[in-house]
């Protein structure tokens, strides 16, 4: 046993030995760095070291955490969480973290992104392919980022993990005109799958389509989105089927178990699969992640549960925790069956929305919504792009929208975008027709 | 071994405390490299967290994280390296990082810092009720009694409720190589809550935002649980009476909590100037205002009664602080003034750039964030009506008291703002209660709309999202009440 879990494993023992009914320790070594460009330069690399223990402590039904930092006076923050837990207050609904021995999935992280110390040449590429999509005076931005975590987990229930989560991800907004522009994302667990110049030629490419913008028009819309606009509407949904949610009614899913909430073609599953940038092996609880169907051919099937919510809702828990609010890890819309281009021909007259950002909501519970589409959006006519549009907002109700879903790619891309596109998701395009858009007057 | 503000850190625990040895280590480190500049900024934060979701506890946390970053500028380029382990080992380690990041950045363009000097200072925001005297019972049953208050009601159904407290106690440290060296404590509180009204089956949504930095006091004032009722009640009127408004060119009203906000999003964020600059082009996006366009420095962006303030010296305000992250002396900037944009929020970095100095506008959420451009309280000034002139003026529109959903575009010109508590105005009278209208504006015209302006100003608290990773900063949006004259509401 390694001596971080030793150590993790005594912060329970402690905690267990004052008189705690429950303890919970999970330790993680972060090792994380981003560099940040602009203008086609690189602004400053930054890096960040997280030595950190979760300690979380129940007793009779009294739930406080806290934190350790590098193992340093464990014992006395161990007896203040304590002594914190006799003057709470008891929750009723809380149902304990999960029990058992599990056997859990071998963490597949990749070294090489533990040791990468100059990931620039990285940003470089992805500038240099935007460069060759939309010529010289491209003007692009944005992260590269990098992760590495050693995490232990022990719990006084039984499970006890380690697991390794390596990411990377870069981010690239080109404009070829102060009002066009493309964005590319590229997200991966492992070094050797990275594609850097896919994101740069992507965002290259939008933005030189988006040239010669004109004012959008008002109206309902045939609409197909790109993997990345989409992956801002599954992380939204994917937040909403959490139990947490549902309780406070932060979601349109409440009360619709067992109902039709989107068309016959849409299945949503959560999945921290190895490929993806949240890639888990346990949850906060130490159980097994694994993948979950909330909405399948349309009907929804179950919410997200840690071990509590699930007894809250007379079921078993989905390997979701977080211990208070249990969330999606990673969201996966599955495929269609036509391709990119064959869904593009669907389109008599409508729309392409290729980013959105600021998603907000009138009613959670209604599930009335409007976003913001930025860099491309173009009008289609004919399956072909004819024109490239600004000055839309797409406004209307996240049920409608899915119930509106006719068409979905083959293609899917892995997405994970700032706080647009969070939890990453693997998102294809996707056609929703008779979508309402409006614009300022 | 030295600990920082031993007066003020009653809080402080062995071996959690600064360490004023390890953080002169790495500067004095760092001075001697090849560098054009370098700081040290070290911060320990205890925090508390209460969750309280349908009127249990879903649960107490209670942290204290501590921690420093090192950044240095060489060769024009910057580089950034933070920790939580308080060891020489770590700090030499994280300056090595550091440097190395910075010169790898081989910029073309070459970074400098608006000229400072040196400064040294100590400061603090006051608590009449510390928190940390406040016991945990005494915190848990105040914030419960607030649940107990909105779901105890004759009538109201509020089957919703979740409201969460976080309360922060966090002392900084502030070195650079310019002989700088700046101590801080702020207390801070900041409850929210989110209800869920019921009527006729149907639901309706608000949620509130409360925050200040000071003590326990502040929770006594704001009257919480009076707060949430007076919007559930709202939301109850707004379900059983509501009226949709026929579309059209009308008077818009807008309270204290509308203006704040539109003075946020389409005046504080578009004159910040690393957004003017591009350096947020791929996150919180770029500015309507840019070198070679239509809007600049001097260039009418409303009418003349608009002068919109971002001030971090507000007393007691969320967003309050005598120095920025950089050392720089905090002070009100005048955004837009008499309609016209007048100055933007600086660093030092982008002060360089646009040939200025920097008015203090550079913060950080933590030890382990790069310090960038921020808003501290962002608010229109106040004018020469009073609220109810404002509205016994109007001949037919709409007084839209508090807002629900709202957007703006990455340039921060194209918004929305939807009316949560929102009224019909006929002949100069308020009538009854209409149904989440909508205006979706540009910049320009809304600021160009407004002719009256009361003498009252409020603020919100809120929280503001920017950079990569997110780096909330707390935040005043206010104002007073405003008329915007013939804007389209549908």
């Amino acid at each position: 046993m390694s001596e971080v879990l030793t150590k993790t494993q005594e912060i329970v023992k402690e905690g267990m030995t004052l008189g705690a009914d429950e303890v919970l320790a999970k330790t993680t070594f972060g090792r994380y760095r981003q560099t940040r460009f602009s203008n086609n330069q690189i602004d400053i690399t930054v890096a960040w070291n997280d030595y950190v223990t979760d300690v979380t402590l129940a007793w009779k039904k009294r739930l406080v955490s806290t934190q350790v930092r590098d193992f340093q006076n464990t014992s006395s923050i161990v007896k203040r969480l304590f002594e914190l837990a006799k003057v709470s207050k008891e929750n009723p609904t809380y149902g304990g973290i999960a029990k058992g021995t599990f056997e859990y999935s071998k963490p597949t992280a990749d070294e090489s992104l533990r040791e990468l110390e100059t990931p620039s040449e990285y940003v470089l590429e992805a500038i240099e392919a935007a460069k060759k999509e939309a010529g010289e005076e491209v003007n692009a931005g944005g992260t590269l980022f990098t992760k590495y975590e050693d995490v232990y987990l022990v719990s006084s229930q039984g499970p006890i993990g380690q697991d390794e989560r390596s990411a990377i991800e870069l981010s690239i907004r080109a404009f070829s005109r102060i009002d066009a522009s493309g964005h590319g994302v590229e997200c991966c667990s492992s070094l050797k799958d990275f594609k850097p110049a896919r994101a740069g030629e992507k965002a290259g490419r939008i933005a030189k389509l988006a040239r010669n913008v004109k004012q959008g028009e008002e109206g309902k819309y045939d609409i197909i989105f790109d993997p990345l606009f989409f992956g801002s509407m599954l992380a939204t949904w994917g937040s909403m089927a959490s139990a947490f949610s549902v309780m406070i009614k932060l979601s349109v899913f409440v009360d619709k178990l067992g109902k039709k909430v989107g068309s016959d073609i849409v299945t949503l599953r959560d999945n921290p699969a190895r490929y993806c940038v949240s890639n888990h092996v346990f949850d906060d609880e130490g159980f097994p992640t694994q993948e979950n169907i909330f909405i399948d051919r349309g009907i929804l099937k179950t919410y997200l549960h840690n071990t509590s919510t699930a007894k809250i809702f007379k079921t078993q828990t989905t390997g979701n925790a977080g211990l208070v609010q249990p969330a999606a890890w990673n969201i996966e819309m599955d495929p269609g069956d036509l391709s990119k281009d064959e869904l593009f021909k669907e389109v008599k007259r409508g729309l392409y929305l290729t980013n959105t950002w600021y998603t907000r909501f009138q009613n959670y519970a209604t599930g009335d919504f409007s976003t913001i589409p930025r860099d491309g959006i173009f009008l289609i006519e004919n399956g072909e792009i004819k024109q490239s549009l600004k000055d839309l907002r797409l406004s209307d109700n996240v049920l409608r929208l899915l119930n509106q879903i006719k068409g979905i790619s083959k293609e899917r891309q892995h997405v994970h975008w700032w706080l647009e596109a969070d939890p990453p998701s693997l998102s294809p395009y996707v056609l929703a027709e008779d979508i309402q858009m409006t614009r300022p007057k | 071994m030295e600990r920082y503000l031993p007066s003020q850190g009653s809080y402080v625990n062995e071996g959690e405390t600064m360490e004023k040895d390890i953080t002169d280590y790495a500067l004095d480190y760092a001075r001697r490299k090849h560098i054009q500049y370098a700081e040290v900024r070290a911060h320990r934060t205890k925090n508390e967290q209460l969750v309280i979701k349908n009127g249990v506890l879903d649960a107490f946390l209670s942290t204290i994280d501590s921690g420093f970053c090192v950044r240095i500028l060489t060769e024009g380029g910057l580089g950034f390296a933070s920790t939580n382990k308080w060891t020489k080992d770590e700090a030499k380690a994280v300056v090595d990082t550091a440097y190395k990041f910075a010169t790898m950045a081989k910029r073309k363009d070459k970074i400098t810092f608006a000229e400072e000097k040196g400064v040294e200072a100590k400061w603090s925001v006051p608590q009449k009720k510390k928190i940390e005297d406040i016991s945990p019972e005494q915190k848990i049953e105040e914030l419960m009694e607030v649940d107990k208050r909105l779901s105890s009601q004759d009538g109201l159904n509020i089957p919703g409720r979740i409201i969460a407290c976080s309360m922060t106690l966090t002392e900084k440290y502030f070195a650079n190589s310019e002989s700088s060296i700046i101590s801080s404590f702020v207390p801070k509180i900041g409850p929210f809550a989110f209800i869920t009204v019921v009527e006729n089956g149907k639901p309706e949504q608000a949620y509130k935002q409360f925050g200040r930095s000071g003590g326990w006091e502040a929770f006594d004032e704001w009257k919480m649980a009076e707060s949430l009722l007076h919007d559930a009640r709202v939301l109850q009127k707004l379900i059983k009476e509501g009226k949709n408004v026929k579309p059209e060119k009308m008077d818009l009203v807008c309270g204290p909590e509308v203006t704040g906000i539109a003075a946020h999003e389409s005046c504080g964020h578009p004159t910040e100037a690393d957004r003017i600059l591009g350096r947020e082009m791929s996150q919180a996006g770029r500015s309507f205002i840019y070198q070679g366009g239509s809007y600049w420095l001097g260039t009418t962006i409303g009418s003349n009664l608009v002068t919109i303030v971002d001030d971090p010296t507000v007393e007691n305000s969320y967003g309050y602080y005598e120095y920025d992250d950089e050392g720089i002396k905090a002070r009100p900037r005048y955004l837009y003034k008499n309609g016209v944009i007048n100055e933007f929020l600086h660093n030092r970095e982008t002060a360089a750039k646009l040939g200025t100095r920097s008015n203090g506008s550079s913060r950080a959420n933590s030890y382990s964030r790069e310090a960038i451009v921020r808003m501290a309280n962002t608010f229109l000034l106040p004018g020469d009506w009073t609220q109810e002139e404002i509205i016994e003026d109007v001949k037919y529109g709409i007084y839209m008291r508090s807002f629900t959903e709202w957007n703006i575009d990455d340039v921060r010109f194209n918004q929305r703002y939807v009316g949560r508590e929102a009224y019909l105005i006929k002949d100069g009278e308020l009538k009854h209660p209409i149904a989440r209208p909508v205006i979706e504006t540009t910049t320009q015209t809304w600021w160009s709309a407004v002719d009256a302006i009361s003498k009252e100003i409020d603020y919100d608290a809120a929280t503001c999202g920017k950079g990569d990773p997110m780096q909330g900063a707390p935040v005043y949006t206010g104002g007073p009440t405003i008329r915007l004259k013939e804007v389209y509401v549908r």
